[in-house]
């Protein structure tokens, strides 16, 4: 009956077990069409914005377009320092391989192609997730052959893409290097403080550092739609990067590019100065760095060879570096002694090239003595002994006093980080009590600017800056006004008065005379002198502690001077480490110096104009 | 029997005829949005050109008399079998699965063809007078009729079209009168089944149904199909993109966007509104196998019609199941809607076994 009932139901009026069961599948698939129904509402109606955003970020790309970075001019408007274009390869981690043997394996490609170290690719891709859109910097400064193999292998490389960025371009290679800093990917340090995106370029030292926030433009994007493959199918938006702020500094490119020449081959420093308002004219401190080696990607040889040199490149000189003053410093001892009233122009010494205290004996750099020598002549010929004998007549007290107040000691306040403050010591001994004795040999040793005296070049530049103008101690400036494309000026700086020193006129033209005499009236400036351009200095002769059996001796050549004598445009600081002499190796430098801007000048704005 | 006269044709299924060219229709323009092939809309027309053979292979099964068809299943059962042979000898291997014969200038996919072959011999085996009554002699004697095949396509590999025997088979033997304890018992057993299946399933296959219970398992590899048709199907919210908008399909986020996913297409193009019209339609060609096949009383023309459409149901169901997520990506393609030249030929030809019961009703 059963196979009647199922099969053979040919009967009308027999019962159709069969054609009930054939019903009930017939509802159960169109049970499943409901089911089927029901997640079609809760894909598309109920999670569909969900799924929309999803949509756009699979098809949506966002190709960073890198904004220029603010370029710095010099104050007769020449850059200091360009953009070029350059090219840099980048990953896109959303759009490599998903597969990681495949995925490796492009990144194995591409390290073979441009001979980049694996384990570097590698290690940026591992640092970002895999869902990011963002570019990973992997590579800056590619060269053209580099770009052209990267493109010829493009479809062998999906999510690699080259990108062009502004690139720093430097006039030569070591130009005013440490006065600029140079630029570099943020480190992980810089990283952390969360201020900057992996592969973000962050002025390091320097001005670039300084003013980072406003040489940094902001960077603008492409949104494009793209295919599953990554190639672009159109553009949807396009935002324009914001190039960084322009720069006018007070350093004159011309002076920069002379000084900087002089000093070739030499350690030391050079720092000019407008004694009118504290505008550093010029910044140089050599050796100095290849300042485009370090732009880009990091070369590690280069890197380390530079931090383990024993010139010390990347210090700069001018702020940081630290040296007794020598005989420049006696300018400080007759200004003090002349305003104190313990020294007047007239007072004589006996110069017999030795000088005695006690069972100590002091030597003259002369060995037979100046002779009978009075203030005039002890600064012109620069007499030791007759300054050991005036500093004891005036005393440590009130040399520290003026040395202090000429701004020794402390800081000149100028605007880039890491300065040094030199040391002034204290004669009433250390702060914490009488541990210390002073010893009047100090108070000898310190006349001539020797003993635990040291100053830094930039705080010698202030000091005579305070000589040729009377007295008023700028705070050195660097940036003039710094200037964005759309809202104009935002910062400026008229130039500040940090320090001031009284002292009577008739003890300023005293000491300007003098320093006249150094270079123009048979002085131990004679180096410096220039027919038709007067010009005031004083030579220095540093001595450090060790002794050297080299020709050229362990002394320190300083040669500092302003002019012209009767309105002071320019002050000139020279400093030639183990160079010898400062009148016979700092005062030539400082003439070539002077000779370019005062003689020179004509020449250069006939060819800028 | 090749002449039809006048009283069949009164008894076409129109309604049926009007879902199928309703669904070739919406087939053709959602693969012209997409571009595939050669020259742009390549893939439409050629499908169009397919459902033009399709028609001709339908009227030709619709003329014959499906009694006849059933009387030699055996021979086309063993014939298909030799198909599937000769694909494992001699098949052309595309993307690393080994489906196809060439014939001529075309691929022919037996395994496609061997569907029908498949339904034809059920019927003749739970016709025949070893089969009565349907029992659990039966149901283990029916089992090699899917099995012998199912190896031989699984081996291909195309789980798909392997595990889709096994539902038809079953939907037969029920319909046949198989008890319904029988059929409780198949369950358990294939419960029992799963972990000896699930150490025979490939690699990529385990993979597959691992990404079902969790599709962010892996969401960049094996789970991409998945997240990606999630996408597609989601983003076209109530009314859909439209051509021009539906960018997980326009720009190849989809993979087999022309073939087994061509839902998803469908569903971010047109969203809500137009997945219930395809489903509708869909729906109605469904109810009207079901209704041939309950409304005929002769037992070898009720099965028939049953079993082609348990065979179009269980395609329908599995892939847009597996496309939204319901079911784990087996792969199956749309039939009528997937872009495919056997597929397209083999359903209309169980739409005419199943419009020659149809027309043969009350004879």
């Amino acid at each position: 009956m059963g196979r009647l009932g199922y099969l053979g139901g040919q009967m009308p009026r027999r019962p159709d077990p069969g054609r009930r069961r054939i019903v009930a599948m017939s509802g159960i698939a169109m049970a499943a069409l409901v089911v089927i129904v029901c997640q079609l509402w809760y894909l598309q109606v109920l999670e569909g914005g969900r799924f929309q955003e999803a949509s756009d970020k699979n098809r949506i790309r966002i190709r960073p377009i890198a904004a220029p970075r603010g370029i710095l001019f010099d104050r007769k408007g020449l850059p200091l320092v360009d953009n070029r274009p350059a090219f840099t390869l980048s990953l896109i981690p959303r759009e490599l391989e998903r597969d990681q043997t495949r995925r490796d394996a492009t990144l194995g490609r591409l390290a073979a192609l441009l001979r980049i170290p694996y384990a570097d690719l590698q290690d940026a891709v591992s640092r970002v997730s895999p869902d990011s859109i963002l570019p990973v910097r992997v590579r800056r400064g590619l060269t053209m052959d580099d770009v052209a193999r990267v493109e010829e292998w493009k479809l062998e490389l999906p999510g690699v893409i080259v990108e062009v960025e502004p690139q720093r371009a430097y006039p030569n290679s070591r130009f005013a290097a440490h006065l600029l800093g140079y630029v570099r990917e943020a480190s992980d340090e810089q990283l952390r403080q969360g201020r900057y995106r992996r592969g973000d370029m962050v002025g390091q030292t320097g001005l670039e550092r300084l003013l980072d926030e406003f040489l940094r433009g902001k960077d603008g994007g492409e949104r494009i739609e793209v295919d599953a493959m990554g190639r672009q199918v159109r553009m949807i938006q396009s935002t324009e990067p914001h190039p960084g702020a322009q720069v006018v500094t007070t350093v004159d490119r011309r002076i920069q590019e002379v000084a900087e020449r002089a000093m070739e081959g030499k350690a030391g420093s050079v720092v000019v100065m407008d004694p009118r308002n504290g505008d550093v004219l010029a910044m140089v401190s050599t050796p100095a760095f290849e300042i485009d080696r370090f732009t880009g990607s990091i070369d590690r040889g280069a890197w380390l060879r530079v931090i383990q040199d024993p010139d010390h490149p990347l210090l700069n000189r001018t702020i940081q570096s630290q040296y007794p003053p020598g005989s420049v410093f006696k300018l400080v001892v007759a200004a003090a002694g002349l305003q104190e009233g313990t020294l007047v122009p007239g007072d004589r010494v006996q110069c017999a090239g030795e000088f005695h205290l006690g069972n100590w004996t002091f030597k003259d750099w002369k060995k037979e003595g100046h002779g009978s020598v009075d203030l005039m002549r002890g600064i012109r010929d620069s007499c030791d002994v007759f300054f050991y004998t005036a500093g004891l007549k005036i005393g440590a007290p009130a040399i520290v006093k003026y040395a202090n107040a000429f701004g020794f000691g402390s800081a000149t306040g100028i605007d880039l980080g890491a300065e040094k403050f030199g040391l002034i010591p204290h004669p009433r001994g250390s702060r914490k009590g009488a541990a210390t004795v002073w010893h009047a040999g100090e108070t000898v040793n310190i006349s001539i600017g020797q003993g635990a005296v040291l100053v830094t070049p930039m705080q010698v530049a202030r000091f005579m800056s305070a000589i040729a103008n009377g007295g008023v101690l700028w705070k050195p400036r660097l940036v003039q006004r710094i200037e964005r494309p759309d809202k104009g000026l935002v910062w400026a700086d008229s130039g500040s008065v940090n320090g001031h020193v009284e002292l009577s006129p008739m003890v300023w033209a005293f000491l300007r005379q003098s320093l006249w005499a150094v270079v123009n009236d048979g002085g131990t400036g004679g180096a410096a002198r220039i027919p038709g351009l007067d010009i005031a200095g004083k030579t220095g002769t540093a001595q450090t502690v060790a002794n050297s059996k080299s020709s050229k001796g362990q002394d320190h050549a300083w040669f500092a001077a302003f002019g012209p004598v009767k309105d002071p445009e320019v002050v000139v600081v020279v400093i030639v480490e183990r160079g010898g002499h400062g009148g016979e190796v700092a005062a030539p430098i400082a003439r070539q110096i002077f000779n370019a801007i005062f003689f020179e000048k004509v020449a250069s704005i006939e060819l800028d104009g | 029997m090749v002449g039809i006269d006048r009283r069949l044709l009164q008894n076409v299924d129109w309604p049926l005829l009007g879902a199928t060219v309703g669904l070739v229709i919406l087939s053709a323009s959602t693969l012209a949005s997409l571009q595939v092939g050669r020259a742009g809309g390549g893939v439409a027309l050629r499908q169009l050109a397919w459902f033009g053979v399709g028609v001709l292979a339908l009227v030709t099964v619709a003329s014959l008399d499906y009694r006849r068809l059933v009387r030699v299943a055996p021979l086309l059962y063993g014939l298909g079998l030799a198909g599937l042979v000769a694909v494992f000898l001699i098949g052309r291997t595309v993307s690393g699965a080994r489906r196809w014969l060439m014939v001529g200038p075309l691929s022919v996919q037996p395994s496609e063809l061997f569907k029908l072959c498949f339904v034809l011999m059920a019927v003749w085996f739970l016709t025949s007078r070893w089969a009565q009554p349907v029992g659990k002699a039966v149901l283990l004697m029916s089992a090699p009729l899917a099995a012998i095949p199912a190896v031989l396509i699984l081996k291909q590999p195309d789980l798909g079209t392997a595990l889709l025997l096994f539902p038809v088979l079953i939907v037969l033997l029920v319909a046949a009168g198989m008890p319904m304890r029988l059929l409780g018992g198949l369950v358990l057993a294939g419960v029992a089944a799963a972990p000896v299946a699930w150490l025979v399933l490939k690699e990529y296959q385990r993979e597959r149904i691992l990404v079902f219970l969790d599709p962010f398992r892996d969401p960049l590899g094996s789970a991409y199909n998945v997240i990606q048709a999630k996408i597609a199907i989601g983003s076209g919210q109530l009314l859909g993109k439209g051509v021009a908008g539906a960018t997980q399909s326009r720009l190849a986020f989809l993979p087999e966007r022309h073939t087994d996913f061509i839902f998803a297409v469908f569903a971010e193009t047109w969203g809500f509104v137009g997945c219930l019209v395809l489903l509708i339609c869909y729906a109605l060609l469904l109810l009207r196998g079901f209704d041939i096949a309950a409304s005929t009383r002769e037992p070898v023309g009720r099965l028939v019609a049953l079993g082609v459409t348990a065979l179009v149901a269980t395609q329908v169901l599995v892939n847009v199941g597996m496309v939204t997520g319901l079911v784990p990506v087996v792969g199956i393609p749309l039939p009528f809607m997937s872009y495919g030249g056997s597929s397209m030929v083999v359903s209309m030809m169980a739409l005419g076994l199943l419009l020659s019961v149809r027309m043969r009703q009350f004879q």
